[in-house]
């Protein structure tokens, strides 16, 4: 079993690397290995919009930057794990420069799903989606908007299961642990 | 005074993009009403200090702002996420004069269904609101690529000597002139600096072919590009599965 967080914290945040840490400490406490990647210290390219990682290079960027790797990591992890400032509601630039670059992992090919149009996939097994957003203070817009975002996100990117946690800056050390164990709770070895 | 709009167009697409195609429709008619446009492609200027100096000082002296961007995954793309950030951080740094601004955006999916694009919409809604923009509504566009192809006049004269009986007057004539009507609409409300109704935007909430068949349509386009690229037999590739 493993992991990866992408960490898309601003460079100047302090309260992400608590929480990233209480995470990592989780997962391997449920003996799930893994690392994070901090994107704030690794140049990525934006996303073109050529859908050359479709129809040219099938499944790899043609940019060759460090999101090839990402993508790399992102599809063969058990479990992904998703750290980020609840950004307008959305996420930061931070984490999206990287998951712009990672629609490689799924096929061109449409089809329709759920009564909508998403796309096929191109692998045989994705990773559970964990996605952890912190707020300064409670925010129950941004909050609706940033929980709606990850349930279409999980229905584009085939995560098997996901969740959401929401982790204020005000929030006492025992409910950041709660949320954290809350959050990962859907790890399990079902996924191996 | 004449009054002024800036233009953001965050498509990396360029003049190519559904973004530039729909948000120029909006701004020209802006600019016939005599409003004066300043233009930026947000690819091109991110990374350039002096124009995006050159960016804010428009947005300063703008009555209008149009945020015209594709949707990716969901929601806002990296750069427009990148351009809001930009915004902001001069905003909190004094740089935006105190002024009444509207914020009308444009959001544009590949899939079919118009309703992908409202998460994006309300991000940009919530960007609006932090910065004292006032929010002026959004246009949701699904199939938005039709738009990068043909921009809404030409399309619209391209499609109008058709029978009355070919199918593609009802799934993109019919569309595109509810499109047109309601961009049309919106101009008339912000030159007057007032919000786009409500009632006015849900027009757009319509699904124009059955899925299935935007499905098989563009799934033949795919397979078709991939051929002229000599990948078609590799389309289903998986590099990076992991070996057992
Ligand atoms: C990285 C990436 C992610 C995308 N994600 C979505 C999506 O989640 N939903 C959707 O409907 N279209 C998605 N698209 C398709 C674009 O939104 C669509 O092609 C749009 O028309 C592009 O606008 P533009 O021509 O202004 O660049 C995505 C495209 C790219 C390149």
């Amino acid at each position: 079993m493993s992991y990866l967080i992408l960490n898309g914290m601003y460079k100047d945040d302090s309260f992400i690397p608590k929480i990233n840490e209480l995470v990592s400490k989780e997962l391997v406490k449920r003996d799930v290995k893994g690392e994070t990647i901090d994107l704030h210290k690794n140049a990525i390219k934006p996303c073109l919009g050529c859908f050359k990682c479709w129809i040219q290079t099938p499944g790899v960027c043609i940019i060759d930057d460090y999101a090839r790797e990402v993508a790399k990591k992102m599809i063969q992890a058990d479990n992904l794990i998703y750290l980020t400032p609840v950004h307008f509601g959305g996420y930061s630039s931070e984490l999206k420069k990287a998951l712009d670059r990672s629609i490689c992992l799924m096929l061109p090919f449409f089809r329709v799903y759920k009564e909508e149009i998403h796309h096929e996939t191109r692998y045989d097994k994705y990773p559970n989606l964990i996605v952890i957003g912190t707020l300064e203070e409670p925010n129950l817009k941004q909050e609706e908007i940033f929980s709606e975002l990850v349930e279409r996100n999980v229905l584009n990117n085939f995560a098997p299961k996901h969740a959401t946690q929401i982790i204020y800056h005000s929030d006492d050390e025992s409910t950041v642990k709660k949320k954290v164990e809350e959050g990962v709770r859907i790890v399990g070895d079902d996924n191996d | 005074m004449t009054k002024q709009v800036t233009f953001l167009m965050c498509s990396p697409r360029g003049d190519k993009s559904a973004s530039y195609s729909l948000g120029s429709y909006v701004t020209r008619l802006l600019e016939e009403k005599g409003i004066a446009q300043q233009s930026f492609k947000i690819y091109q200027i991110i990374k350039n200090s002096q124009k995006i100096d050159e960016m804010i000082k428009s947005i300063d002296g703008s009555d209008i702002i149009v945020l015209s961007s594709p949707l990716y995954i969901d929601g806002a793309p990296y750069m427009t996420i990148k351009l809001m950030d930009i915004i902001t951080e001069k905003n909190n740094q004094g740089k935006l004069s105190k002024k009444d601004r509207l914020l009308f955006a444009n959001s544009n999916a590949g899939y079919l269904e118009y309703y992908h694009n409202n998460i994006a919409l309300r991000i940009y809604e919530q960007f609006a609101e932090k910065n004292g923009f006032t929010w002026a509504g959004g246009l949701p566009i699904g199939a938005a690529g039709t738009y990068a192809m043909y921009p809404i006049p030409e399309f619209l004269k391209m499609l109008e000597p058709l029978p009355e009986d070919d199918p593609r007057k009802e799934i993109y004539e019919k569309p595109t002139k509810i499109i047109d009507s309601v961009i049309k609409t919106a101009v008339d409300h912000l030159s007057k600096g007032e919000r786009v109704p409500e009632s006015e935007l849900k027009k757009l909430e319509f699904i124009p072919m059955p899925l299935q068949a935007y499905v098989d349509s563009g799934n033949k386009n795919w397979i078709d590009t991939a051929e002229s690229l000599g990948a078609k037999d590799k389309l289903r590739d998986k590099p990076y599965e992991l070996k057992k």
